[in-house]
């Protein structure tokens, strides 16, 4: 009931932020030395005509100003209510449409869809991996505080912190991909396609092609959160355990083993939770250089073509995009905020 | 007299700390007695909740009982044998599962001083009342919710079944503090230790509870050892009393013997610290200094810097813990104070002040090696 209220109300509340986010990528690749068309025709001796045409066509003819009302979709309202010069603008992202991109010459939302699932496939594996080691990890090394099994956690939390995700998936592909011939080295194979086009014959063959694809990019780009989620996940079970909750469990003879499963553990959530959601950010970062290192066609990739292509519109609609995944992950963590801790409320009151 | 059922004797429990070993137990004895309610009185850090913690073998790292026996209804709780170089564990002492099964929450409850991080805030309340019945008592899943919610009306929760969900965060200080009673109750222990579990509230809910404390205690008769720093609840309360000095009982028998025939100085001082209707503010006496620390305790009797009756042999001889008075049931009414010693203490002249005497170190510890 709240609940739904909430995630709406946060959705509603993230569309002016995912405005900003456009104005600002807008103004931001305008910027940019160089233009596209340049780039789109640098192969060929183009005629003055030539490049006229095209820039008619995609519309960077017009004053930067106008540029902006067409792309933002006011042009298209002010054509709505009659506006003389307006009438006949095409939509813009207003009315939800991220508009057309020149190197590819799809419409950007049609990228979006085959190069986001990637993106959020590798994400998601990659903090599902970091989350389901680091939470035991870190609560055995509170447990085993200040004795080997906590000093050897440290030890491999710091190298984790402290080695870039890139440099760890070069030197996982050469290790297992090129040394030990054990995985593949790149590309992903999408559980959601046809088992043919990959040449297989089973959807089992397929998960399994899509497992053994993931586990290298997974680990270059979850080890970086299993260390950080490792550490908070300890430090805050320490501070559990010494609450003076935990020692009247002890004191009913509650054993230590529900006491760390139960007593200790749910309360001590919250920073972790905290944290994930934080890393999310971070970690949008740390796929595109993945990606490249893996041969991975998503969002990352993308950006960067974009970038280099002085692909206005695609660079600001994988921007929003991604900015917009970023808006649902803070949701997610708020949500499970109150899941965990039943004194964090949805804000209805007040 | 009933039958006794905690016999705590020579207590020792030490801290080992970075600056040296905190002496915070130092051979304290006392019993409890089937259906009374036994008070632990003294100053925060003279080692209440410590001796409470050593008596459920709850003590952590870095402390350690090391010395003296508990025995809970022929039980052995604590325990050690003498191998004539060291203390080594008996042989017949409840191992750590048998304390945690057969002991902690059935036998033995506690509450604890601050009500507020006593409950765990992110379960319910219901939930946690019902969690420790069910694994104290050889019940299952419903019957204990359905006896939690019993205990929680019994304890004055208005509307108990429907708060049963409802949060710690949702309830008062009070009414949490008469959760944790009825968690204590709800496992039908023989004993409950309740560690200072008013100091946090208000007087008017202090009153309340002492009250309901008292109701149920002759309904269940259920034993307490009840820890405070406040007379006045002892006076309302108790019917044996402990007052405890820097790791040590200096007086101990029956309250009313306590309040009007007592023995031993320290005892005074904290009687003429409490407000009575028969004296003004004005009349209050605040025992002068503080106590020193359990590390380097004071040579002779540890209270002789604050004391306002010390003499010369106070600084040098160790009072012995002995019977002081004549009681009108004949339970014993002992105390650690050399007026009841054959000494000289009242050939001698008094020292020349209290609460500024100190002595170094070195000469503590010197003069403790001396008495042994
Ligand atoms: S022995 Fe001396 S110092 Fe100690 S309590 Fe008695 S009179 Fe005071």
């Amino acid at each position: 009931m709240g609940l739904l209220r909430y995630t709406l109300n946060r959705v509603l509340q993230s569309i002016p932020v995912m405005f900003g986010i456009a104005v600002i990528t807008f103004l931001l690749v305008n910027s940019m030395p160089g233009n596209p068309v340049d780039i789109m025709l640098a192969e060929q001796e183009a005629s003055p005509e030539l490049i006229a045409a095209i820039e008619a066509r995609y519309g960077l003819d017009e004053p930067l100003h106008i540029q902006f009302l067409n792309y933002i979709g006011l042009s298209w309202i002010l054509g709505a209510v009659g506006i003389p010069g307006f009438v006949g603008s095409p939509p813009g992202i207003l009315q939800g449409d991220l508009g057309f991109s020149m190197y590819y010459e799809r419409p950007v939302a049609d990228l979006m869809l085959t190069r986001l699932p990637p993106t959020l496939l590798l994400m998601i594996s990659a903090f599902a991996f970091a989350i389901a080691t680091a939470v035991p990890l870190g609560v055995l090394a509170a447990k085993r505080r200040n004795q080997p099994a906590d000093h050897v956690s440290r030890v491999v939390a710091l190298i984790g912190v402290s080695t870039p995700s890139f440099w760890i998936g070069i030197m996982l592909i050469i290790l297992f991909s090129v040394q030990l011939g054990w995985l593949p080295s790149g590309r992903l194979v999408y559980p959601w396609r046809d088992p043919s086009h990959y040449g297989l014959t089973s959807q089992w063959e397929l998960y399994y092609q899509t497992v053994r694809h993931l586990i290298l990019p997974m680990v270059a780009l979850g080890t970086l959160q299993m260390a950080t989620i490792m550490r908070v996940e300890r430090s805050s079970m320490i501070e559990s355990l010494q609450k003076e909750y935990v020692q009247l469990a002890r004191a009913y003879g509650v054993s230590e083993r529900k006491i760390m499963r139960k007593h200790a553990f749910r309360p001590s959530q919250l920073p972790v939770v905290t944290l994930i959601g934080l890393n999310l950010t971070s970690a949008i970062g740390g796929a595109v250089l993945i990606e490249m290192v893996f041969s991975i066609n998503g969002m990352g990739r993308l950006l960067i073509q974009a970038i280099q292509t002085h692909d206005y519109q695609l660079t600001i609609g994988t921007t929003v995009v991604i900015g917009f995944v970023f808006v649902i992950g803070v949701i997610i963590t708020d949500i499970s905020y109150a899941y965990i801790d039943p004194r964090v409320s949805y804000g209805e009151e007040n | 007299m009933s039958e006794t059922i905690l016999e705590v004797t020579d207590l020792k429990t030490q801290f080992y700390t970075e600056r040296g070993v905190v002496r915070a137990v130092d051979g304290v004895s006392f019993d409890v007695k089937q259906g009374e309610i036994v008070g632990l009185v003294g100053e925060s850090g003279a080692g209440k909740s410590v001796t409470t913690s050593s008596v459920m073998r709850l003590i952590e790292e870095p402390g350690e009982v090391v010395g003296g026996e508990v025995d809970y209804m022929g039980r052995t709780i604590v325990g050690f044998d003498d191998t004539g170089e060291e203390l080594v564990p008996r042989d017949d002492m409840l191992s750590e599962s048998e304390m945690r099964e057969d002991v902690r929450g059935n036998e033995i409850a506690i509450i604890f001083q601050d009500p507020m991080e006593s409950l765990n805030p992110v379960y319910t309340v219901g939930g946690q009342v019902k969690e420790f019945i069910e694994i104290n008592r050889d019940i299952d899943g419903k019957e204990a919710k359905a006896e939690a919610i019993e205990m929680l009306r019994r304890v004055g929760i208005p509307e108990a079944a429907e708060r049963y969900d409802d949060y710690p965060h949702e309830f008062s200080g009070g009414m949490r503090q008469r959760v944790l009673i009825a968690m204590a109750l709800g496992c039908r222990p023989n004993l409950i230790i309740a560690d200072e579990p008013t100091t946090a509230l208000d007087v008017t809910v202090e009153g309340q509870i002492l009250e309901l404390v008292d109701d149920l205690q002759e309904e269940f008769g259920t034993s307490f050892i009840w820890v405070t720093h406040d007379m006045g609840v002892v006076a309302e309360i108790c019917d044996r009393v402990n007052v405890m000095y820097l790791g040590q009982i200096v007086e101990q028998g029956p309250v009313d013997e306590i309040f009007h025939d007592t023995q031993h100085p320290y005892t005074e001082a904290l009687l003429n610290s409490i407000p009575r209707p028969d004296r003004t503010v004005g009349d209050l006496e605040p025992i002068e200094g503080t106590m020193p620390g359990a590390m380097n305790p004071p040579s002779g009797c540890r209270f002789h810097p604050r004391c306002p009756d010390a003499r010369e042999p106070c600084r040098e001889v160790a009072p012995e813990f002995r019977v002081a008075a004549e009681t009108a049931d004949g339970s014993p009414h002992r105390a650690a104070c050399l007026k009841h010693e054959d000494v000289g203490y009242w050939d001698a002249g008094p020292l020349d002040s209290g609460a500024s005497e100190t002595t170094p170190a070195g000469a503590d510890a010197a003069a403790e090696e001396g008495e042994r």
